[in-house]
């Protein structure tokens, strides 16, 4: 089981994990060094992702044994269709972190930086061993790796209010990661495994029941927390409005996903066992997801903030995916998956032009950001590409996963939540009109807007090549859905109602 | 020993978890609200370490004197494991409370909500 | 006969590249016009040398990337796509000569052009679609790059405008995605290359939904009623946009989609059977009457036309509702015809406005003294949509009449009558008013060192249109003018039955 690429997986996540911990050695005489040291790590670490990408388009999913411990007494690292996010995870760092560096001038002083990356490392290293790991606990303490950076960032760049917003955060993240480890214990308790394989196979034996619903629901709810899905969707808008720009990016384009990539293999090991009527369970994800849309995006119009509208709108595209995850019919799930993926590229086009405003000018409202087209045009296309992207028109990255979404809504016989789907997101273009009207169509009304100059390369490339990437993205959309689709096949057979 | 039909260690960490929730919600002052997590984490440990209870086993140690049943060592990691995150999570909190302190003067929500 | 040929994506890619080119380097006029021209010529190139082929019932076809068995982007140049792409590519040259005049001096013209090669690009795009995908994308796509068009002057009314026309085209665009996702889910596929793939085993309530959904996404931009109301309002928008835009690409494209899924999507027979196009039919000849009644009582010059364009569309629509060969040929020959002399009218109504600050038909008495040659060009068109014989508007009534009689609907040939009637009591007036009322006060002379009565670059476009609508009358049975093509286009439809007698 190990050899060749496998040997690898394990680097995957040490490498930004140690890069995390050397972070205040490398820069103990220069606190800027930070943010280099962290892009090199990144680097490093995307490039072996995608060797690990190359190994599983060429030879399929392969797997890791920690330690050497043979199956099923260690840890496994595992490597299938659904880990490949890992790549376009990285990737995206690797666009974001140069980003930050000019960006946090205005944020928080120097000595701060090495802290700043440290923490991002972590982030960075810990969703990596999420998404590779075959062993239920290793999944809660990764998550927990994941929250607890997030709950920092968050508060890293702020004082008093940054602080609050992290500690609710905190505070509703800690429960719902209890309710993961309780939902481990259980499958343990039940089972007397750890490793997702081998539960999957004793859970089987031991049938369904009272007790595996149990531990299903709370791994359910968990999840449904650490992915803001309405209800408990409350402790995203603050947290990641008043995040530095980078750090929302993160967030809502990858954090929250995490809820989602834990559900599918959750998924994974339920269905295989077959021990439970999801029924009920996949109509109500439906349900939530469906009032998740239009709810995100009815709270973003009345948004005078760029960055809580953007906030909401994650709710919203949130939303979908659930929607997606529940119809469980193909098209859905697949369209869902790479919404994943999509929906990250698009908000962080989104969070990182509207951050490369709010650095030049200072101001956040869009009220007060009229006219900066003029004076900002490539961020501004930048944002309007974006804005494209997440309502979902074509030719844009957000277009074909709505297609395949809808058409699984369709073909699963479910036509009306089809319906709230389409209209749901052009809803909340009503609010990108207004920005992109006040954009570019109102005059200026403070005297910062007209002074303001493009912001520095090293904030500009990024943007913009996230925004092409937008539009490549939904020309070439079918690549990315194309090698989802095994994965999910594969899933489906044990999914439906 | 059962209550209800349930194992009363079982009941004892619900009511447990239900306390710290209690404790997390409803009170005020910040750092109260950090006790109830507490209290929750606990009771989630003592879930763990409870369901891994074998009746006359005997610790998993390889020596003379042990016999089968061991207990599982399992548990036992993950509530290490745990305790550690749990603290962890305690430390981030507290260090969130000081900042919160120190820029509002208050950690009661009832005055932070107060605050423009 | 299909064949594989890279000019039916090469068509709307090379003015895309163009367009960047011009967003990039436009700020320089030179560059901007060679840009702009290049464009257009290459355009017009590519999807000229494909009619010989398309004449002959060749289809070129280019499949650009598949993302799954039945869901792609691909292309395909049939004759009722050649057809449309034709119309546009020309017109778009002589818009473009019209608004490089008209546009003098104004603000943001780098913007303005950019967008501009880009809705035609689109337009394009939309022409050669192969499958439904392919084109709701370029559809949807379409509305975006029109919306800079419309707001161009930044003034509120144009940013109202511009709002109102997103609400009802967005809007329109979800129902066209929905009912774009029930025909993949129903019929397995989405390719507007046969006459018909649906089939009547999904049941007549999932087929009348998707009728609904398609007919009003589309619907919205061909203007039908109740979906109107954003043309009359979007008027605010310069006038070589709302000729070219609303008198041919959006509107145009609307109605294009209409008649694909009539005759591709769910075909003729099967509409036949169903008798779904029965409410369209009267949905269109109710909007005919009633768009031209209200086009009596507006004042404003372009008004008056927009609410004549919504008229005239939905003689396309209402011909490819009857489902007769005849109709249909008259339905897509009409597309050119209305297209050619409503552009003529736009150019007019402009360079009137432009040289005379004119805008509204009270105050355009005795202009043909000063216009001479712009109100001939006018007067041709009119003519051409009362049907006078050699006019185009002549062999589209003719046709249309004949098809409706080809399809029993006698009540159509009233409502044409009728419509011919209103056509006249709203534009004879105008020309009335040119030619035989004294001016007001007296006309602004002639500018210094002109020849001629206006621009030569609104001038010239302005004639040329007004030359082809004659033309169109008097050729109109010669092979390789529009008629031929959409017979081919006509045969395609029915290839698989009809309704046909």
């Amino acid at each position: 089981m190990n050899g060749g690429w496998a040997e690898a997986l394990p680097w995957t996540i040490v490498v930004p994990m140690v890069g995390a911990v050397l972070t205040p050695v490398v820069a103990a005489r220069r606190p800027r060094w930070a943010g280099a040291w962290a892009w090199a790590v990144l680097l490093a670490a995307s490039l072996l992702a995608s060797g690990l990408v190359y190994r599983l388009a060429t030879d399929g999913p392969f797997a890791y044994d920690v330690g050497g411990w043979a199956q099923p007494y260690g840890i496994e690292l595992r490597f299938d269709h659904f880990s490949a996010w890992v790549l376009p995870l990285l990737l995206l760092f690797v666009v974001i972190v140069p980003f930050s560096w000019r960006y946090l001038d205005h944020v928080m002083p120097d000595e701060r930086r090495p802290a700043f990356y440290a923490l991002l490392l972590l982030n960075a290293g810990g969703m990596i061993g999420f998404c590779v790991t075959g062993d239920f606990f290793n999944l809660f303490v990764f998550t927990e790796v994941v929250s607890l950076s997030s709950y920092a960032l968050v508060a890293v760049g702020g004082r008093g209010l940054a602080a609050f917003a992290a500690l609710k955060y905190l505070f509703i993240g800690a429960v719902s990661s209890l309710l993961m480890l309780f939902a481990t214990a259980q499958l343990f308790a039940l089972t007397g495994s750890l490793n997702m394989a081998d539960v999957a196979g004793r859970l089987a034996e031991v049938g369904g029941g009272p007790a595996v619903m149990v531990a299903f629901a709370a791994y359910a709810v968990s999840f449904m927390v650490k992915t803001a899905m309405f209800p408990v969707h409350v402790w995203l808008p603050d947290a990641h409005a008043i995040a530095p720009s980078p750090v929302s990016a993160v967030l809502s384009g990858m954090v929250v996903k995490i809820g989602i990539v834990g559900m599918l293999r959750v998924y994974q090991v339920f269905f295989a066992a077959d021990v439970l009527e999801l029924g009920a369970f996949n109509q109500t994800l439906v349900w939530l997801g469906a009032i998740s849309i239009v709810m995100g995006a009815f709270f973003a119009i009345f948004q005078d903030d760029i960055k809580l509208m953007l906030a909401y709108s994650t709710i919203s595209n949130i939303g979908y995916i659930v929607l997606g995850l529940g119809l469980a019919s193909p098209y859905a799930v697949i369209g869902a998956s790479v919404h994943v993926f999509n929906h990250a590229l698009i908000k962080a086009t989104l969070f990182l032009a509207a951050g490369a405003i709010i650095h030049q000018t200072g101001l956040r409202t869009l009220s007060d950001l009229r006219g900066i087209a003029r004076r900002m045009p490539q961020t501004s296309a930048a944002m309007a590409v974006g804005a494209v992207s997440i309502v979902g028109l074509p030719p844009t990255a957000g277009f074909v996963c709505k297609w395949y979404i809808a058409l699984g809504a369709f073909e699963s016989g479910q036509a009306p939540f089809g319906f709230a789907l389409v209209f749901g997101a052009l809803f909340i273009f009503v609010y990108y009109v207004r920005m992109l009207n006040a954009f570019y169509f109102q005059e200026p009304v403070h005297d910062v807007v007209l002074e303001a100059e493009e912001a520095p390369w090293s904030m500009r490339a990024p943007v913009v090549v996230l925004a092409t990437l937008c539009l490549v993205l939904g020309v070439l959309g079918g690549i990315p859905l194309a090698f989802v689709e095994p994965a999910v096949l594969d899933l489906l057979p044990f999914w439906g109602n | 020993m059962l209550l209800f039909g349930l194992d009363l260690d079982y009941v004892l960490v619900i009511v447990l978890f239900c306390v710290g929730l209690y404790m997390l919600v409803s009170k005020s002052n910040l750092l109260k609200k950090l006790l109830g997590l507490n209290v929750m984490e606990t009771a989630v440990f003592a879930f763990i370490v409870t369901s891994g209870m074998i009746e006359g086993g005997d610790p998993p140690i390889l020596v003379a004197g042990t016999a089968a049943p061991y207990a599982s060592p399992i548990p036992q990691a993950m509530v290490l494991t745990g305790i550690v995150v749990a603290v962890s999570v305690t430390a981030v909190a507290l260090a969130l409370i000081v900042q919160i302190h120190a820029h509002f003067g208050t950690i009661e929500v009832d005055e932070l909500k107060e605050l423009p | 006969m299909d064949v594989v040929d890279a000019r039916p994506i090469l068509a709307p890619f090379v003015s895309f590249l163009c367009a960047g080119l011009v967003f990039a380097f436009g700020r320089s006029i030179f560059w901007r016009r060679f840009f702009t021209f290049l464009a257009a010529f290459i355009k017009m190139g590519l999807v000229f040398s494909m009619l010989p082929g398309t004449l002959r019932g060749v289809v070129y076809v280019y499949e650009f990337v598949e993302f799954t068995p039945g869901i792609g982007i691909g292309f395909r140049a049939d004759a009722y796509g050649m057809f449309f792409a034709l119309v546009s590519s020309t017109l778009w040259l002589f818009t473009t000569i019209y608004a490089i005049g008209y546009m003098q001096g104004d603000r943001d013209r780098v913007r303005f052009f950019g967008f501009f090669a880009l809705c035609v690009s689109t337009t394009v795009g939309v022409a050669f679609a192969e499958n439904l995908l392919t084109f709701f994308l370029f559809y949807e796509t379409l509305t975006i790059c029109t919306y800079p068009l419309v707001v161009h002057a930044e003034t509120r009314e144009a940013l109202r405008a511009g709002r109102i026309y997103l609400t009802y085209t967005l809007i329109g665009g979800g129902f066209a995605l929905i009912g774009a996702v029930m025909v993949s889910a129903t019929a397995g596929t989405l390719t507007l290359a046969q006459p018909g793939i649906l089939t009547d085993d999904v049941g007549v309530v999932t087929l009348a939904i998707i009728f609904v959904c398609l007919t009003i996404g589309f619907g919205v931009k061909a203007g039908i009623m109740p979906l109107h109301g954003w043309l009359p309002i979007a008027m605010v928008a310069p006038t070589p946009v709302s000729a070219l835009l609303h008198a041919v690409a959006v509107v145009k494209v609307g109605a294009f989609g209409v008649t694909r899924v009539i005759y591709n999507v769910f075909g003729a027979e099967l509409l036949g059977e169903l008798g779904f196009t029965v409410p369209l039919g009267l949905l269109a000849g109710f909007t005919i009457v009633a768009s031209s009644t209200i086009a009596l009582t507006q004042d404003h010059l372009k008004r008056r036309l927009a609410y004549s364009t919504i008229s005239q569309l939905s003689y396309i629509l209402l011909g490819a509702a009857l489902l007769t060969p005849l109709a249909a040929t008259a339905a897509i020959v009409h597309v050119a015809n209305q297209a050619f002399a409503k552009i003529t009218m736009f150019f007019v109504v402009g360079a009137i406005a432009r040289t005379t600050g004119k805008k509204y038909v009270s105050e355009i008495d005795g202009i043909a003294a000063r216009m001479p040659i712009s109100m001939a060009a006018f007067t041709i068109a009119a003519l051409s949509f009362v049907g006078v014989p050699l006019t185009a508007g002549f062999i589209t009534k003719w046709y249309l009449a004949l098809g409706a009689l080809q399809a029993d609907a006698w009540w159509f040939v009233l409502v044409l009558i009728v419509s011919a009637l209103l056509n006249a009591g709203y534009f004879f007036p105008i020309v009335h008013r040119a030619y035989f009322r004294p001016a007001k006060e007296p006309w602004p002379p002639f500018e210094e060192g002109r020849r001629f009565e206006t621009a030569k670059t609104l001038l010239f476009p302005i004639v040329i249109c007004a030359a082809y609508v004659l033309l169109l009358g008097v050729t109109a049975e010669v092979p390789g003018m529009p008629f031929s093509i959409a017979q081919v286009a006509v045969e395609s439809f029915f290839a698989g039955g009809g309704v046909a007698p």
